[in-house]
């Protein structure tokens, strides 16, 4: 199947370039909206965004391939990261990547049959003062996980609801 | 002048240095993996550690700030650094692993980092003996690894392109590889790819590493992780040896390194000269050995009655100067050529010129779009100029076999002109043919004699490139009637060296018999009662070098020295891209 950017894409492009003095510092912002149309950056979309960008395919590659965040293969509409190092580990962040293996029916690493999930185990993600957590396809993170609150996560995106960013309060001390 | 202070030395310097090319062009040492002179320095192997720091200077003054002792003060930069991108200032001091200890020691831990991945498949590796990893760890290095655990494994014998194997376990990650792709050869082929310790130097999916240079990644690999799909596991370094020459497939005069086993020629390298091809050199040049190796000419070939016949030498001269004698002059013709060395084709051009016969002619061997504008050129002969600056007659394709139609005996000196269609075999029919060649080719098939002569391997002589520049080859293989041994102008390797014709890895079968072109022209002159008789190409090119103007003041010696000359050439005749 060959990609394609749409106009929308294309005009977004032009304008991340014109941010930067030259076209290498691009590949990154470029990358993100390839992965935002498709939902993964595979070689072919790598091949895309240097031919777009007007930059050698080894060097999108290379790019593409050291950040994790990238897909480098297709993905579930929803990616669920999940924690499991070490504060979430100790908060139980095993127990709920194990509840979600068997909820949804898959291990860490695939995806569902029908598309919708995938689940990865992944290490930390800075928020571990809100241990065990989850991080929702590269975006909102999802905070002091029991297996209720992972159970009502699963139907809400599987309802297609919005999820809500999390406002949690630094702990107050008055004695400080 | 501006001063540095090199391990309590002091040396003056002007212009911009980097501090790890300043001192290594003092002739020391400091080790390093991922510096290369012809290109950027990231300072990514971290193994050129130096400390570094620079005398005070009084602000007032300008003097010298002094403590109690009377010794000037330093101020040491805050950590140690790496020298390659450490540019020399005024005033510097430098310590490097010979004085410092702390130097040594971060030097030697950095190796310990950098083998704890590293495999121990020295045994079995290319690069062994030429290594600089193996080389750096016996100096610098710690005795043993205190690491205990598993190593990460990557992937292993990958063929990144047609000519370059991968094995990215051995890959120490200095980025030379990619760094030749993208500042070199400008093909950015290649990059660094996954993260962390598990990265590894690879081509875009599905993309092939078919650089025309990339067997210069080979070379500038610091260890084994890339090495050549054609040399793999043919020949340890230490059992070759290594001879200077020049490369004969194109007219830049790359110059280049032999390695040479058992009179084998096993794989052509890239040597360095500033002033032609810097480093590198094409991959079309390397296939270049087999040229040597394959498919030569041994002793004398005569056709009888129509049938090609293996002939000796006294009856292959006698047969040709008999054919000489009998052969009205003007129906004589000498074709010289681009392909073979000066040498040759004045020798040749002396004998015809004292029988009084035409002056000899010559055609440019031209391959359109085989010039890049780095180290191919069009011309595809190696001393189209020489043959210009001798004052042979240049003709084109139709000028030749204008000539050939009036002659009744052609001499061609290695020149395939049938093969690379100047003339078709017909038009040398009913003519008496003798060529004087390295290699079987449609063009030996179709002539009457053939006489075997020498390769560019196995004869020092020059060669002038398409800029102008004559430089000169070594005698890299031995013929039958050249020995190592005895001829101190060759170089030995180990077997060469140590092994006996009893040993099973010395044959005899390896020396191809064939005479340079010079002691042909001697025979063939003693057979006509001429008095001609060259000693060498060395010889050859002093009486040159006297007799005609265009070569004055070259000479084996001078270009030695200098790594060839450069001669006056017309721009217009320059093929040069």
């Amino acid at each position: 199947m060959a990609y394609e950017f749409t106009k929308e894409d294309l005009q977004e492009i032009e304008t991340i370039k014109a941010k930067y003095p030259e076209v290498m510092p691009a590949t990154l912002p470029a990358l993100w909206v390839a992965q935002r149309r498709f939902g993964h950056v595979e070689p072919e979309v790598q091949r895309l965004v240097a031919e777009t960008l007007g930059l050698p395919e080894a060097h999108v590659h290379g790019v593409a391939n050291f950040y994790t965040q990238y897909y480098k293969e297709k993905k579930g509409k929803h990616v669920l990261d999940v924690c499991t190092c070490l504060s979430c580990q100790l908060c139980g962040g095993y127990d709920i990547l194990h509840h979600l293996e068997e909820k949804l029916g898959i291990k860490a690493g695939e995806t569902t049959e029908d598309g919708t999930f995938t689940l990865n185990q992944v290490e930390c993600l800075g928020a571990c003062g809100y241990a065990p957590m989850l991080q929702v396809t590269n975006d909102k993170y999802v905070n002091h996980l029991t297996k209720e609150k992972a159970d009502e996560l699963v139907e809400k995106l599987k309802n297609g609801d919005e999820l809500e960013y999390e406002q949690i309060k630094m702990p107050q001390h008055k004695n400080i | 002048m501006p001063e540095i202070f090199i391990d309590g030395h002091r040396y003056e310097f002007e212009g911009e240095h980097k501090v790890l090319q300043f001192i290594q062009d003092l002739g020391k040492e400091v080790p390093f993996f991922c510096y290369h002179p012809s290109m950027t320095a990231p300072a990514n192997c971290r193994q050129c550690m130096v400390k570094a720091g620079q005398y005070m200077k009084s602000r007032e003054t300008g003097e010298y700030e002094v403590d109690e002792n009377g010794d000037r003060v330093i101020r040491w930069f805050p950590k140690l650094q790496t020298s390659c991108n450490l540019m020399a200032a005024d005033g510097m001091v430098i310590l490097t692993q010979e004085t410092d200890e702390q130097v040594k020691r971060a030097q030697k831990d950095n190796l310990e980092l950098i083998l704890i991945n590293h495999p121990l498949d020295c045994p079995i590796c290319d690069q062994a003996g030429e290594c600089p990893l193996q080389i750096q760890t016996y100096k610098y290095g710690p005795e043993g690894s205190r690491f205990e655990v598993k190593k990460v494994h990557k992937p292993k014998r990958i063929q990144l392109g047609p000519r370059v194997v991968l094995d990215a376990e051995r890959c120490i990650n200095c980025t030379r590889c990619t760094r030749f792709t993208q500042e070199i050869s400008k093909t950015h082929q290649l990059t660094i790819t996954s993260r962390g310790d598990k990265n590894y130097p690879t081509t875009a999916p599905g993309r092939e590493f078919d650089d025309p240079y990339s067997l210069n990644t080979v070379d500038i690999c610091p260890v084994g992780a890339l090495t050549s799909a054609d040399f793999r596991f043919k020949a340890r370094v230490w059992e070759m040896n290594q001879t200077p020459s020049i490369d004969i497939t194109n007219g830049k005069g790359t110059n280049i390194d032999l390695w040479t086993r058992d009179n084998l020629i096993l794989r052509v390298t890239p040597r360095f000269n500033a002033d032609v091809n810097d480093h590198w050199m094409p991959d079309a040049g390397r296939e270049a050995y087999k040229i040597f190796n394959e498919n030569r000419i041994s002793r004398p070939q005569q056709k009888l009655d129509g049938e090609k016949v293996l002939s000796s030498w006294n009856n292959a001269i006698a047969t040709l100067s008999e054919q000489i004698e009998d052969t009205d002059n003007t129906k004589i013709l000498v074709i010289a050529s681009p392909h073979a060395s000066v040498e040759e084709n004045y020798a040749l051009n002396k004998y015809t010129n004292l029988l009084g016969l035409n002056t000899p002619v010559f055609t440019p061997h031209i391959e359109e779009g085989t010039g890049d504008g780095f180290l191919l050129s069009d011309d595809v002969a190696p001393n189209t100029n020489g043959c210009r600056l001798l004052g042979f007659k240049e003709l084109n394709k139709s000028g030749i076999c204008k000539e050939i139609q009036k002659a009744e005996l052609v001499l061609i000196l290695n020149d395939n002109l049938v093969d690379r269609s100047v003339i078709t075999a017909d038009q040398l029919k009913n003519k008496f043919v003798a060529v004087f060649a390295t290699n079987n080719s449609e063009t030996s098939e179709v002539a009457d004699l053939v006489i075997p002569i020498t390769t560019a391997a196995e004869h020092a002589a020059s060669y002038v490139n398409v800029d102008g520049r004559i430089q000169r080859t070594y005698r890299a293989k031995e013929t039958k009637y050249t020995n190592r041994r005895i001829d101190l102008e060759m170089s030995e390797g180990r077997l060469d060296r140590y092994g006996t014709n009893f040993d099973n890895w010395v044959t005899e079968d390896n020396k191809i018999d064939c005479m340079p072109m010079w002691e042909i022209v001697n025979n063939l002159a003693d057979a006509t009662g001429i008095d001609i008789n060259f000693r060498g190409g060395r010889e050859i090119m002093d009486e040159i070098a006297s007799s005609v103007s265009n070569f004055s003041g070259v000479s084996f010696a001078a270009m030695d020295e200098h790594a060839g000359i450069q001669l006056s050439i017309k721009k217009e005749t320059s093929t040069s891209k």
